[in-house]
This record gives structure tokens, sequence and C-alpha cells, in this order.
């Protein structure tokens, strides 16, 4: 069965149960799929009765050995349930659609690679060189969030921006996940509002513009995102933070509750013509 | 006074390094914006992210005055980052 965005929140009971990821019957995933198995190996690895069940099918494992998916869980001590993703063997550049997945624990790390790695990565996506400016621009802004408003309360020993990129040739279309293990966006806000409690209410406060830096001249990162994803690229963007989803395209927002996630997961899909 | 801004970097990313920027930038001008005009020249510049964008040119607008910065030699989605940081 195929598992993205479309399905996973009516199937999220079969894949996450217990402290389990069970992949097994996966036949394809996408990006903001794995952003959500990176925040729950991360909310499970310290769990004693941890277990990751890889897919059945080979060429998605293939397709989560191509994302160095084994690297990343081993990292986060998963490495017993990895054997059989360390013994698939693939060549990497044979599939320059999918990206490897990038933990970038530090604002430096994430810099670096920004300026080298997300940019190579958008243009081994076939983009034009102002489009490639303003995707990484809309990279750099989803990732310092990340920085900007965790530093100093990671709620678990694991920090960082986790990002992911895919491009989808047949729907001409590419995906960038930035997943964090942080506070979340009502973490971040609660410092402006503390009766706030709805993870939703949080995400809107914060599409529109509103920070949780107070008495800081900030805040339109989020807006910028939204407004180029949409109006430039004819896309969406999508965020899920605790139990808040909220999605925004030029329909307008889409909100949703839907099962906890630590931290937040945000992403933009751009479509190219 | 025209500032080389791809001096900093070609992608210009994050707040943190936005504020070094314009401290070192005041240093550069120091004082010669009394006489002239301080022009930032983005010739070079790749990737503008709106987070650096604000931080840089609210600094040195707070500090010299919006008719002392100018913004010259965008790319279309350099100017498209200032543009939109200007309308908020």
């Amino acid at each position: 069965m195929d598992i993205t965005f479309y399905n996973i929140y009516e199937k999220s009971s079969e894949i996450f149960n217990g402290h389990t990821i069970n992949l097994k019957k996966c036949g394809w995933c996408d990006p903001w799929t794995m952003g959500l198995v990176c925040l729950k190996a991360i909310e499970y690895k310290d769990s004693p009765d941890k277990k990751l069940i890889l897919p059945d099918d080979q060429d998605v494992v293939a397709y989560l050995k191509r994302m160095h998916l084994d690297w990343f869980l081993e990292e986060l001590t998963y490495h017993e349930f990895l054997k059989l993703l360390a013994e698939k063997a693939i060549v990497e550049r044979e599939n320059l659609n999918i990206h490897e997945i990038m933990h970038c624990q530090f604002r430096d790390d994430f810099g670096a690679r920004l300026s080298s790695r997300i940019r190579m990565m958008f243009r081994n996506f076939g983009m034009n060189a102002d489009d490639e400016s303003r995707a990484t621009a809309l990279v750099g802004e989803l990732g310092n969030n990340v920085f900007d408003h965790n530093e100093g309360a990671w709620p678990t020993n694991v920090r960082g921006a986790i990002i992911l990129g895919q491009h989808n040739p047949k729907k001409k279309q590419i995906e960038v996940v930035v997943a964090d293990p942080g506070i979340g966006f009502r973490g971040s806000l609660k410092v402006l509002d503390p009766s706030l409690t709805s993870d939703i209410e949080a995400i809107k406060l914060g599409l529109s513009g509103v920070t949780g830096r107070v008495d800081e001249r900030r805040g339109n990162g989020l807006r910028v995102i939204q407004d180029w994803t949409i109006n430039k690229f004819d896309g969406i963007v999508k965020i899920h933070s605790g139990s808040g989803l909220v999605v925004v395209d030029k329909d307008g927002q889409k909100p949703q509750t839907v099962f906890p996630v630590i931290g937040t997961l945000a992403s933009f899909v751009v479509r190219y013509k | 006074m025209v500032i080389q801004i791809s001096k900093f970097n070609s992608v210009l990313n994050g707040r943190p390094a936005a504020k070094e920027a314009a401290l070192r930038i005041q240093q550069i001008v120091n004082g010669s914006a009394e006489k002239e005009d301080v022009v930032l020249d983005f010739s070079g510049v790749e990737v503008l992210t709106p987070s650096y964008a604000d931080e840089l040119l609210k600094a040195l607008k707070d500090k010299y005055g919006s008719e002392k910065v100018k913004i010259v030699n965008t790319a279309p989605s350099v100017s498209e980052t200032i543009h939109a940081i200007s309308n908020t």
C-alpha cells in the first residue's frame, strides 16, 4: 500500500503503534511520511520496547537506502532493526530525484548545507537558477525557524533540523520537508499567550506572522513562505505541529486535528510546468 | 559609499549572520553616511532569505535612515525577498 500525506493520517494506527514503526506493507511513500517516521523514531528512541519493521517491498527498501535512512536511525540507536538496509546495495547516482536525509544539529551545519548541498539538490532536480534561489531561500527560512524557536528549549536529547527532499518528475513537483524535534508552534507561542491550548490555533497564528520571539520585530518568514509557494510555484504549504495539521494552498487554510508528533513537520510542495 | 554585499556570502541566510553583517557595515561606513548614501550592491548574491534581509535592512535603516540606504543590482529572487519584507 502507498503511504503518503494523503492517507497516513487514516492509517496512522497501523504504522505507529505502541513504540513500533511498522512499514512492512509499505509499497510507496513520500517525504512527508518519512519526516513523520523520523519524528516518531526520535519520540520512541529511549523506549526499551521500540521497534522498526522495514518494508517487504525491495524497491521501497532501496528508496529508504537512497535516503540514507539507516544513517539517520543509527544515530538514534535503531541499529538492530536496520540489517536489511545495511545489506542493500544501491547505486546512489542512479536516482537523483531523491535526496538523502540531512540532519543538521546546529545552525552552522544548516548554513553550510544550505549553501552547498541544498542548492545542488534543487539543481539536480532540474530547477532554473531563479527558482533554485527562491526554493533555497524557502528552505533557509524554514530551517532558521527551527533554530530561532528551539535553542535552549529542545525537549529531548535530539536536536536540529531534519531535511528531506524529493522530486516527482511524473507529477512535475518537488517537495521539501523540514522536521524538528522541538517545542512546536504552541510551545513557542505560549510565551506570547499562555492561554493558548490548541495546536491548530498556534499554527494559524504563526502563519499570520505572529512570533513567539516576544518584543522582537520578526514574523515575516512564514508569510513569505506561503506567498512564494502558493503564488510563484502554485504549491502547497503543510505544517503538522503537536496534534494540529494545517494545509495552505490557493484555496486557503485547511486545519485538521491529527495524531500528535514531537516538534514540527513543515513542508512546501512546488509545482513546475 | 558602496558596500559589496556578496563579500559576506552569495547565500545570505539567518538573523545572526545578518546582525554581524550590519555591525561590520557600520564599521566600514564609519561616519561617511553623513556625506553620502549607503549603497548596498547585491550583485553576486544568489540567495537572500527574508530573515537575513529583514535583520540587515532594519538595522541599517534604523542607523542611517531609510532615505540613506539604497539597494542596487538585485537578482529577481533577491529583489522579491526585499520587496516581501518591505511590505510588512
